[in-house]
């Protein structure tokens, strides 16, 4: 374990990823001029990760990572997780290093496991919220607790596409998070090849109070 | 330190709900908890075939039932339509029957309140009431206002008391609204209505262009279609042609704005260069196109009692590349802000003979009160390259209701119209006097109100007594309070049948409890000729009934038991049986009952057991007989027609004074007025109120930011809203948009009631308007 916690498969990695698609950031759509492109809480993310993603590198069922692990990185359900394996002192954080693994995923030999894909690769400065751990002690106790995290998989009625339990701030990406042999293995879907995601699935917020529909009064 | 929960207590606390513990363990983090539990249910689930209840695409959905409730929805992958695959509002369909708010009992005003009666009670006084209101003012102060969501039994037996017993053409639907120039495209160019295509071109076209089709929110199935052929085939492309860009734009390779209105200019601009290049398919157009023109500066209809009757001429191409002439990509640059580089990219796509091109539009196009011509315009694009009834080669009109096909266009509930052909001709009279066992005499050639018109009449007292069903016009009638204020005037009666109350209800004298969607035996018909059945899956709530039972019920109250002589166990099979007389020809055969019953979907002509996917073409169509590979025999000429249509300016344009445009619509969580849809909790919560888009650089301009309320004012009316930047979609400078779903924000006090004069459809798409930070 202490041997493949390291830095070390980024260059294998590197490689793997780019077997898997092309440029990464560049926008897909020509949009019209003077328009934002980061409207529908960036939904243009979804249908450029969708077409630049192939099929298989969506269907991967790998099934390492898992909510416990997932949240054992995390402070809180929607904190940025920190930083699990080793990386050199000198590194930078810049987005090259950090995205040549995290940009597409891909197998790691050195860490026998394939990277998460971050659903926001265009920040850039990726140390600006994630940071390595490099001591287990800590200076003071802390009495911090967290609320628990989301429910998954709660639809509405059975057999019903479950709701987005999280908000989509930072985390536009359906397809980054939810396919693929990175992905945490509850939360993996098995229909990558359908390419509007919101098309079923829309965000009920699980730290959102429900809402009923009433009439307005006259 | 870490999220506080390890391993064993996250799986404590999902196994706390017994049933799931195997899930559980599994997947910790799954619960089922918040679920309210059906009583008395032993857990199994029966599949059950039905269309979707909500839009035109007419997916198959199997509807999971559990006793008496319905309790499931899946994909049905049997329909072709959907191959199994949902949108989040059909998913969550059946949560809609039960509303806590549901009407379950009829209501009757008295001294100005509205107190629950038996049923029976109610159709007496409906009877009585439309009796005294003929005997009183004459069978022309009676109308019905039915829908594009009726079943099609409910829209045949309207159209039978209406026009074939009490003699009247105040038949008027909902699809008024929204098909209406779709209609008039389609006669004028091909002389039948609905879409030559089908589904299937999606998978077998290069190039698909959006006419105004935000079709990743409005058709989210059929959209998801196209994306997954675009990744399988790599040489797709999708070119969304808009007045806003929305997230259909998102997915697009590119996404072209135009000038609101200016659709006409560009497509006439598209055809210029096609024949300037010589990308016309001469061997097609010679052999199956036909040039005419109409009449221009046709107006708006913004005045009562507006008529207006094209005249067609005929014309030689010459005459028609001459009239192209004024389109050069240079100077409809100048009207539409569409760059003449894109116009020419656009002529390039249609005109390359390698590429198979389907343009998709729904209401933008239809919208618009040039709402005819624009059909008619992109047809001629078509038709000049000969890219049509082919497969992947698809002019693709579509529906945006359940049923506007099968219900107002094919069963003909429009003033005009009879199940076969309009009232204006003699030969479409006999035939419906001769099924309906009535006297020809009964049927008046006249047709009276098309809708603006027939709510016109109402407000000045022509018409006294309406019956509206499976509709809500105090929400979407533009221009609303004159009509809201005309409803509610003295001497008028207003019937609603309706499952919940709405802004509609409100202004009723009686309220029908209506059965919805699989609470009763019928049929849908879709966007591409496909005729979808369902039975009574669950039963309806408390006294609720059938719309065209209550209207059984009326009738036999009229005196017409004779034409309405069915039991309650058959009379959805025995209607269908009866309507389908009027269709009996290659042209437009309907499948019988039993085969409805048994297929997910059947498309029409339904001739000797096959279905017809491309009309007018020999490879699919057995109508046609002229030996040719096409053959359009809708046209006296055996031809399509290509119309000269001018650009001509919207009825309301912004100015110094109101200084945007006002556009109307929808997003994909809610469908039209809402009355369902914000009953389902997933949908209400994902959008809770409607909103106004506006562009982040006006929005900045008017100090306004995200959330913030909004003053619209228009010379109608006005409305204070909260604003979205950058949300959903985003407008270009100067326009603003506002989905009409939430009637706590009638934006239709706003709109302006201007309509295509030959289709009569208003233009909910353009209207001048102004902003105030409220």
């Amino acid at each position: 374990m202490k041997k493949t916690d390291t830095l070390m498969g980024r260059l294998g990695l590197g490689i793997a990823s780019l077997c898997l698609a092309g440029a990464m950031t560049a926008g897909f759509a020509v949009a019209a001029p003077g328009i934002p492109h980061d409207f529908d809480s960036k939904g243009e993310k979804i249908f450029n990760r969708y077409n630049e993603t192939p099929l298989p590198a969506m269907t991967g069922t790998d099934g390492k990572r898992t909510l416990n692990t997932f949240y054992e990185l995390r402070q809180y359900p929607g904190s940025p997780p920190r930083i699990p394996h080793k990386i050199p002192t000198s590194f930078s954080g810049e987005i090259f290093e950090c995205i040549s693994c995290h940009g597409r995923g891909g197998y790691v030999a050195e860490l026998d496991a394939y990277a998460p894909v971050t659903p926001h690769p265009e920040n850039e400065a990726c140390f600006q919220c994630h940071v390595p751990r490099l001591t287990e002690k800590l200076f003071v106790e802390n009495d911090w607790q967290s609320i628990e995290p989301p429910v998954i998989g709660r639809p509405q009625l059975g057999g019903s596409p479950p709701p987005i339990p999280h908000s989509l701030q930072l985390r536009e990406d359906c397809i980054a998070c939810h396919t693929g042999n990175g992905a945490v293995a509850e939360i993996r879907v098995e229909h990558g090849s359908r390419g509007n995601c919101r098309q079923c699935h829309v965000p009920m917020v699980a730290t959102k109070p429900v809402k009923e529909f009433t009439r307005p009064s006259k | 330190m870490t999220v506080k929960l390890d391993r064993r207590s996250f799986i404590k606390s999902a196994a706390a709900t017994s049933a799931v513990a195997t899930a559980a363990s599994l997947f910790p983090g799954i619960s089922f908890a918040d679920w309210k539990k059906q009583t008395g249910s032993n857990g199994m689930i029966t599949w059950k075939k039905a269309p979707c209840r909500f839009c035109g695409t007419g997916c198959g959905v199997l509807v999971g039932v559990s006793g008496d409730r319905a309790v499931a929805v899946k994909g049905d992958p049997k329909c072709s339509v959907n191959k199994g695959l949902c949108c989040v509002k059909g998913y969550h369909s059946v949560q809609a029957l039960y509303g806590k708010d549901r009407l379950t009992r009829a209501q009757v005003r008295k001294n100005g309140k509205m107190v629950e009666v038996p049923v029976s009670e109610a159709l007496d006084l409906i009877a009585a009431k439309m009796k005294e209101t003929i005997k009183k003012h004459g069978k022309d102060s009676v109308a019905i206002y039915g829908s594009g969501q009726w079943t099609i039994p409910d829209g045949y037996v309207a159209s039978k008391l209406f026009k074939g017993c009490i003699g009247t053409n105040n038949v008027e639907a909902n699809a008024r609204l929204c098909m209406a120039s779709a209609v008039t495209g389609f006669l004028t160019s091909f002389g039948l209505d609905e879409p030559m295509g089908c589904y299937e071109d999606i998978e077998n076209a290069n190039v698909f262009v959006t006419w105004g089709n935000n079709m990743a929110e409005m058709h989210p199935v059929l959209f998801s279609r196209m994306l997954a052929a675009r990744k399988r085939k790599k040489d797709v492309i999708l070119i969304d042609f808009a007045t806003r860009t929305t997230r259909t734009s998102q997915a697009a390779d590119k996404s072209i704005l135009f000038r609101p209105q200016t659709d006409l200019a560009v497509a006439n601009a598209i055809c210029h260069e096609i024949i300037r290049n010589n990308w016309v398919n001469w061997d097609f157009v010679n052999k199956h196109v036909s040039f005419h023109k109409g009449k221009t500066n046709i107006g708006y209809g913004l005045e009562d009692h507006f008529a207006f009757k094209d005249k067609a001429e005929n014309m030689t191409f010459e005459e028609y590349k001459e009239f192209l002439r004024e389109y050069t990509p240079e100077k409809v640059e100048k009207i539409s802000g569409v760059p003449a580089k894109d116009i020419r990219y656009l002529a390039s796509l249609y005109g390359d003979p390698k590429k198979k091109v389907t343009s998709f539009w729904c209401m933008g196009m239809n919208q618009h009160t040039r709402g005819t011509w624009i059909n008619n315009l992109v047809y001629n694009i078509h038709l000049l390259v000969g890219k049509i009834s082919t497969p992947g080669n698809s002019p693709f009109s579509l529906t945006g209701q359940p049923s506007a096909c099968g219900t107002v266009r094919e069963v003909g509930t429009l003033t005009h119209k009879l199940p076969h052909g309009v009232v204006m001709k003699e030969e479409a009279r006999k035939m419906a006097a001769e099924i309906w066992d009535v006297p020809v005499s009964n049927i008046d050639p006249k047709p009276t109100y098309h809708t603006v018109e027939m709510f016109r009449a109402l407000d000045r007292g022509d018409i006294r007594f309406m019956w509206i069903q499976v509709t809500n016009p105090m929400v979407t009638m533009p221009k609303l309070k004159r009509y809201r204020n005309g409803a509610l005037k003295e001497d008028r009666f207003i019937v609603v049948s309706d499952v919940y109350p709405t802004p509609t209800t409100d202004v009723a004298d009686v309220i029908l409890p209506a059965a919805m969607w699989v609470e009763q035996e019928g049929m849908f018909g879709n966007s591409e000729r496909r005729t979808q059945h369902f039975e009574q899956i669950v039963p309806p709530p408390g006294e609720a009934m059938s719309d065209t039972w209550q209207i059984i019920e009326v009738a036999r109250r009229l005196g017409f038991e004779k034409q309405f002589p069915w039991g309650k166990d058959e009379y959805i099979g025995k209607i269908w049986e009866e309507y389908r007389r009027f269709h009996a020809s290659p042209k437009h055969n309907m499948a019988p009952y039993e085969v409805l019953k048994k297929r997910s979907g059947v498309q029409w002509p339904f001739v000797n057991g096959r279905e017809t996917r491309w009309r007018y073409n020999a490879k699919y169509d057995p109508a046609v007989s002229n030996g040719e590979e096409f053959h359009f025999y809708g046209k006296k000429d055996n031809r399509a027609w290509i119309w000269a249509r001018p650009y001509e300016p919207a009825a309301e344009s912004p100015d110094q004074e109101y200084n945007f445009w006002l556009n109307t619509g929808r997003v994909i969580e809610h469908w039209h007025t809402g009355s369902m849809t914000r009953r389902v909790p997933i949908l209400h919560n994902a959008v809770p109120s409607s909103y106004v888009e506006i562009n982040p650089e006006d929005a900045a301009e008017l100090g306004v930011v995200n959330g913030e309320m909004v003053k619209i004012i228009s010379r109608r009316g006005e409305i204070v809203m909260p604003a979205s930047i950058n949300g959903r979609g985003v407008p270009p400078r100067g326009m603003v948009f506002v989905p009409f779903f939430d009637e706590k924000y009638l934006i239709n006090e706003v709109t302006l009631d201007a309509f295509c004069p030959i289709s009569k459809q208003p233009d909910y798409k353009k209207c001048a308007v102004r902003l105030e930070k409220a």
